[in-house]
């Protein structure tokens, strides 16, 4: 799965425009991510012009992440 | 609801879209997640005089910063060309009040424009598209619609729910990142610079805007950054290149970043079809978009002429069958425009194949007046002189004259 800096993210769409398994959106006035979708190709990591994309590869559920992950992305 | 036409995104392709189908006395609705049209600003804000004046408009005042007389392209080694002519006559657009005109426009034709809804499903039935949508309290409804209408940029979610191959290859898409920045003196012109070292696969532009501000941006092959941290160059984002090519810029070095923003703009072919049975797709969501510059706003609109003059040709035949769209858009928009893209396209894989040196070669060699006869689309003569003095670049530039 990806876990997305909300807080830098520029809502600018370039993830979700190459997301081949559309397991992200843009909606309302942020990106939501769907772990379940995901298959880990890291194409959104390359393509955020912001950087703000970290990639956590065979992690499908958001309580399966790293302590200081969760506490550095707040989720 | 049920309505002839939803269109899905209010930008340039689908208000110009909107506009004309309304004038024409369908009913239109047009979806569009953003909470205000044109906003937030993700271009960098470049049309050509071609366009509005195409369709008769006046472009207002305020939806533009300057206007432009021509562009200056910079080689590695600091070489400049001017190119200026009819054709390199443009403005900076103020996008946010731009889309919001065009918008406007639509609705002054009986359109119905609803900004915060989240077209986030599409099924298609015998006798209509049913789109689900999302209000800004989260509200679900469905509108059923007669025809349908992707006009949503780069991410093309209904699009790809219908069944449309929209997803960008990494390879074709630009990943580019800009600044405002102040003071800026300029020349009225548009300011690309080249280089592997500058935007390796791409280029750093300055557009000139009002009150000594400039749009200060850069896009680089995404399919070139391999490391997902910072650090060197190497690897590195959009970003980390567009500071650094300010740090090492006379003028630049100096100003202070106003605002800060970025994207992803396709560089690749259009989609390999435009039209389905009760569905059109048109702009940068069948990637219209031109492979040099990463310019989609007068292609965009040019769709939507097409499109619209398809869909009245449609509600008046009662069919809206692929063929019928296929005759009435797609095959119109792929004579006049199909031809002229894909040149671009070859153009920008022999940019990206060639060398600073070779770049630096070729602005010695080439004339501002040779350049605009590359991009009106007459490349044998300039391609004959260039292999002349350089005949190692037979590879590359062949396929340029080819076909």
């Amino acid at each position: 799965m990806i876990v997305i800096d909300h807080d830098a993210c520029i809502f600018c769409g370039g993830c979700s425009s190459v997301c081949p398994a559309s397991a992200i959106e843009l909606k309302g006035t942020r990106v939501a991510t769907y772990p379940e979708k995901c298959i880990d190709c890291g194409l959104c990591v390359k393509a955020c012009p912001a950087n703000v994309i970290e990639m956590f590869k065979g992690i499908k559920r958001v309580e399966d992440l790293p302590e200081e992950v969760r506490k550095k992305y707040g989720v | 609801m049920e309505v002839d036409v939803a269109v899905v995104g209010a930008g340039p392709a689908g208000s110009t879209f909107a506009r004309i189908a309304a004038q024409a006395g369908l009913e239109v609705v047009v979806f569009d997640k953003r909470k205000e049209l044109g906003n937030p600003v993700r271009c960098g804000e470049g049309l050509g005089v071609a366009e509005p004046m195409r369709e008769g408009l006046e472009l207002p005042r305020y939806a533009y910063s300057v206007e432009i007389y021509g562009a200056k392209v910079v080689a590695p080694n600091g070489k400049e060309i001017i190119m200026r002519n009819e054709n390199t006559r443009g403005w900076v657009l103020e996008r946010k009040y731009f889309d919001k005109w065009l918008g406007e426009l639509a609705v002054d034709k009986g359109a119905k424009i609803y900004a915060y809804h989240r077209v986030f499903d599409a099924k298609k039935e015998d006798d209509g598209v049913t789109l689900s949508v999302m209000d800004e309290n989260d509200k679900v409804s469905h509108v059923k619609a007669k025809l349908v209408i992707s006009a949503e940029g780069m991410e093309a979610l209904t699009a790809r729910k219908l069944g449309f191959p929209t997803i960008h290859r990494l390879y074709d898409v630009d990943t580019c990142y800009q600044y405002e920045m102040k003071p800026y003196d300029h020349e009225n012109l548009i300011e690309l610079y080249f280089g592997n070292k500058i935007a390796p696969r791409g280029y750093v532009w300055v557009f000139p805007k009002a009150a000594r501000k400039a749009n200060v941006g850069i896009g680089i092959g995404a399919h070139l950054i391999t490391g997902q941290k910072r650090g060197g160059l190497d690897g590195a984002t959009p970003k980390v290149f567009l500071d650094e090519f300010i740090v090492n810029n006379d003028q630049l070095k100096e100003a202070s970043k106003l605002l800060d923003f970025g994207g992803v703009i396709s560089v690749g072919a259009p989609i390999d079809r435009f039209v389905d049975d009760r569905v059109m797709v048109i702009g940068t969501a069948a990637k219209q978009v031109d492979p040099i510059h990463g310019g989609g706003i007068e292609l965009a609109m040019h769709a939507g002429t097409l499109a619209a003059d398809a869909a009245i040709k449609a509600f008046e035949k009662n069919d809206f069958s692929k063929d019928m769209l296929y005759n009435g858009y797609e095959k119109p928009w792929r004579d006049s425009r199909g031809a002229e893209l894909d040149l671009r396209l070859r153009l920008r894989k022999a940019l990206e194949a060639l060398s600073d040196d070779d770049l630096n070669y070729i602005f010695e060699a080439v004339s501002g007046n040779e350049l605009l006869d590359v991009m009106a689309g007459n490349v044998a003569p300039v391609v004959a002189k260039v292999l002349k003095g350089r005949p190692s670049l037979l590879k590359v530039l062949g396929p340029l004259v080819k076909g």
